[in-house]
C-alpha cells in the first residue's frame, strides 16, 4: 500500500487527512502477515480441550479440537490477505490495460460493455460456487482464479468511463494525427494519467477481494481443513460458539476490522471521480 | 414494457396527436430493444454457465457413485443422466426446457423443480425482506445524510455506510447471534423449521433478514447519497433553493425525482450481492432455503441443481434490470 504518492483532486486536501485512514489497514495487515512469528503455540497441534476456556497459556481458548485459537488467529491471515492482495493487483493490471485499450477501439469497447452487463448477471457466491465445482481440489487458487475472472468486467468498466475523456482529449488526438500506433496511445498518452484512478481501483478491488476470497472460505470452497484460515475457523468452530465464544468471535473481528480499515484507506485514497465510477 | 409508453405521451404532448403516437411507438421499439439485449444477456451467461460446468473433469455419475461400483455401472447410469451426448445437445434441451419450467434431474435422479419446490419460498421469504427493508432503510438514511451535506450526520454516514459495506454478511451474522442470541438470549440462535418447511416462528426471521440487511444497506445508502448530491448541483435544485422552499420539500420534490435513475440502477445492481449474502447467512443459521440445497449441491458436484440455482438467479436479476431500465426510461420521458 503506497498511499503517499496520491495527489487528491485538488492540492487543497490536506496530506493528514488522506493518511490518517490509511495506518490502521496498513498496521493489520502487517501484524497478519508477521503473525505468524508471534504465534506461541503449533496450528495443528491440540493444547487444550476442545472448545477450551481462554486462560494463562491459551489467551482465547481452544477450538474444536483444542487447538490454539491465537495461534490459529495468528497464522490466519497472511494467507488471506496474501491472495486478496495478488487478487486485486492481478484485476488491477488486467482492467487497466484493457480499459485503456478498449476506449481506443469502439470494438473492444463495447465487447467490454457487454461483458460487464453479462457478468452482473452471475452472483460471486454462485459464480465461485461453479468454478470450485468445475476445479476441484484446486483450493486457494481456485478461488482466486474465479474472483479475478468475476471482478475484471466490472474494474474495466471504471478504467474505461475514466479513460474515456482522455481518449478524445488535444494530445491523443494529436498523437493520433501524428500516426502513433494504437499501443503508444494507449500505454504511453492514456496510461500515465490514470495513476489516481487506478490507486484507487486496487483499493476498491482488494476490499472486494477480502470479501470474497472470506466468503468462499466460509463456504468451505476453497481453503481445506487443517489449514489456520479466519473465514474458515469461524465455519468450524460455529457449533462451539457457546462453549468459546472467542473461537468464532476472534477471527470474526479480524475479518470485519481488515474488511472495515482497508475500505476507509481505499475511499480516502480514492479521488471523488473514481469513487463515483465505482458506484455507477 | 408497453407501460412506458403511454405516460410520457400523455404528460407532455396530448394536444399534438401524431407526433405522441409517434413518439409512443419509437419508445416501445426502444424498449423492446432493451428487453432483447437483456434477455440475449441471460442467454450468454447460461451459455457460459453450462459449458463451464462441463468442462468440469468429474462428473455427477463419478460424484455419487457407490464405493466399488464397476465401470460398467458407472457408464450404464452416465448413460441414463445423458452425460454421453454431447454438450450442445444437451444444452439446447436445458434451455428449450426451462420457460415451461422443467431444470431438469438431479444427479440422485429427483427432479430439480420439486427439490427447489419446498425451499423456495423460504428463500423468497428472507430476501424479499431484506431487499425491502434495504431499499427503505437506505433511502431513509441517504435524505437524512443529504439534508445537510458535510453535516455530522452526513459525516457518520458517510463513515458508517463504508464502513457496513465492506463486512461480509457472515461477519455481521455472528455479531447479532452474539448480542442478540448469546448475551441477551432475545432470538434463537438456528432455525427450526415447523411441519409445513417454513421457519417454526417468525423470530427466527429477525437475525438472518438482518445480517442480509446491514450490509447491502451500506451500499445503497452510498448511491442514494451520491446520487442526491449529483441532483443538488442541477439548476432546477439551485433554483428551488434560491426560491427558498424548504429542505425537506426540495429533496423530495425536486432532487429525489432526477435522482431515481441512478438509484433504481445501484439498488438493481446490488440484487446479485443480496442474492449471494442468502446462500451464505443461510448456511450459517441452518435457515432452510435454496442456500443450503445449494450447499449440498456442491458437495454431490450435482450440476442440474446448480445450473437450475444460477438460472433462476440470473433471471430474476434480469428482471430487476429490467425494472431499473423501466424507471430510467419513465423518468427520462417525463423529462423530454
Amino acid at each position: 500500500m503506497t498511499a503517499v504518492v496520491v495527489p487528491g483532486p485538488r492540492p487543497a486536501r490536506p496530506r493528514t487527512r488522506i493518511l490518517l485512514p490509511v495506518v490502521p489497514a496498513v498496521l493489520l495487515v502487517l501484524l497478519a502477515m508477521t503473525g505468524p512469528l508471534l504465534a506461541a503455540h503449533p496450528v495443528d497441534k491440540p493444547v487444550t480441550a476442545p472448545y477450551g476456556t481462554a486462560g494463562t497459556d491459551t489467551a482465547l481458548g481452544g477450538d474444536q479440537l483444542g487447538r490454539d485459537v491465537l495461534s490459529r488467529l495468528l497464522h490466519g491471515g497472511s494467507a488471506l490477505i496474501g491472495s486478496a492482495l495478488i487478487v486485486a493487483a492481478v484485476v488491477t493490471l488486467l482492467a487497466t490495460l484493457l480499459g485503456c485499450f478498449a476506449v481506443l477501439g469502439p470494438r473492444l469497447g463495447r465487447l467490454v460493455e457487454r461483458a460487464a452487463d453479462t457478468a452482473i448477471l452471475l452472483p460471486p457466491v454462485l459464480g465461485i460456487m461453479l468454478l470450485a465445482l468445475a476445479w476441484p481440489g484446486g483450493g486457494r487458487l481456485a478461488i482466486s482464479v474465479a474472483a479475478i475472472a468475476l471482478g475484471t468486467p466490472y474494474a474495466v468498466r471504471i478504467v474505461a468511463s475514466a479513460a474515456a475523456p482522455l481518449a478524445t482529449s488535444g494530445f491523443v488526438e494529436a498523437a493520433t494525427a501524428s500516426g502513433e500506433r494504437l499501443g503508444h496511445l494507449a500505454l504511453r498518452e492514456i496510461l500515465p494519467n490514470l495513476r489516481a484512478t487506478v490507486l484507487a481501483l486496487f483499493g476498491l478491488r482488494f476490499v472486494d477481494a477480502v470479501y470474497v476470497i472470506a466468503m468462499a472460505g466460509f463456504l468451505q470452497l476453497g481453503p481445506q481443513p487443517p489449514e489456520a484460515d479466519w473465514a474458515l475457523m469461524i465455519r468450524e468452530n460455529g457449533p462451539g460458539i457457546l462453549l468459546n465464544p472467542w473461537a468464532v468471535v476472534a477471527p470474526g473481528l479480524a475479518i470485519g476490522l481488515l474488511a472495515i480499515s482497508v475500505n476507509l484507506a481505499a475511499n480516502a485514497l480514492a479521488p471523488a471521480t473514481a469513487r463515483r465510477a465505482a458506484l455507477r | 414494457m408497453t407501460g412506458t409508453t403511454t405516460r410520457p405521451a400523455e404528460a407532455a404532448v396530448r394536444p399534438v396527436a401524431a407526433s405522441a403516437t409517434r413518439r409512443a411507438g419509437l419508445l416501445a421499439l426502444r424498449g423492446a430493444a432493451v428487453l432483447g439485449k437483456r434477455l440475449l444477456m441471460l442467454l450468454v451467461l447460461l451459455a457460459v454457465v453450462f459449458a463451464a460446468i462441463e468442462l468440469l473433469p468429474g462428473d455427477a455419475a463419478s460424484a455419487t457413485s457407490e464405493r466399488g461400483e464397476g465401470a460398467a455401472g458407472l457408464a450404464a447410469r452416465r448413460h441414463l443422466l445423458g452425460l454421453d451426448r454431447p454438450v450442445w445437445e444437451r444444452f439446447a434441451d436445458w434451455i428449450t426446457a426451462l420457460p415451461t419450467g422443467g431444470l431438469g434431474t438431479s444427479a440422485r435422479g429427483e427432479r430439480v423443480t420439486d427439490l427447489l419446490a419446498a425451499p423456495l419460498p423460504n428463500t423468497v421469504l428472507l430476501g424479499g425482506t431484506a431487499f425491502v427493508l434495504t431499499v427503505l432503510a437506505a433511502l431513509a438514511v441517504g435524505l437524512g445524510a443529504s439534508a445537510r451535506p458535510r453535516g455530522i450526520v452526513d459525516r457518520v454516514v458517510d463513515l458508517t455506510s463504508t464502513a457496513g459495506f465492506a463486512l461480509p454478511e457472515f461477519v455481521v451474522s455472528i455479531g447479532l447471534l452474539l448480542v442478540l442470541s448469546l448475551w441477551t438470549g432475545w432470538l434463537p440462535a438456528a432455525t427450526v423449521t415447523g411441519a409445513d418447511g417454513a421457519p417454526a416462528t417468525w423470530s427466527m426471521l429477525v437475525m438472518p433478514v438482518l445480517a442480509l440487511t446491514v450490509p447491502q444497506t451500506g451500499w445503497n445508502t452510498r448511491i442514494v447519497r451520491a446520487a442526491l448530491a449529483d441532483q443538488a448541483a442541477t439548476p432546477h435544485v439551485e433554483a428551488a433553493r434560491l426560491d427558498g422552499l424548504s429542505t425537506g420539500r426540495i429533496l423530495l420534490r425536486h432532487a429525489l425525482p432526477g435522482a431515481w435513475p441512478a438509484i433504481a440502477t445501484g439498488i438493481a445492481t446490488s440484487t446479485g450481492m443480496l442474492l449471494g449474502g442468502t446462500v451464505v447467512v443461510e448456511t450459517l443459521f441452518n435457515y432452510p432455503g435454496i442456500g443450503t440445497v445449494l450447499a449440498g449441491a456442491v458437495a454431490d458436484r450435482d450440476t442440474p441443481v446448480i445450473a437450475a440455482v444460477v438460472a433462476c438467479a440470473a433471471a430474476l436479476i434480469t428482471v430487476v434490470l429490467l425494472l431499473a431500465d423501466l424507471v430510467r426510461a419513465r423518468t427520462l420521458g417525463a423529462r423530454s
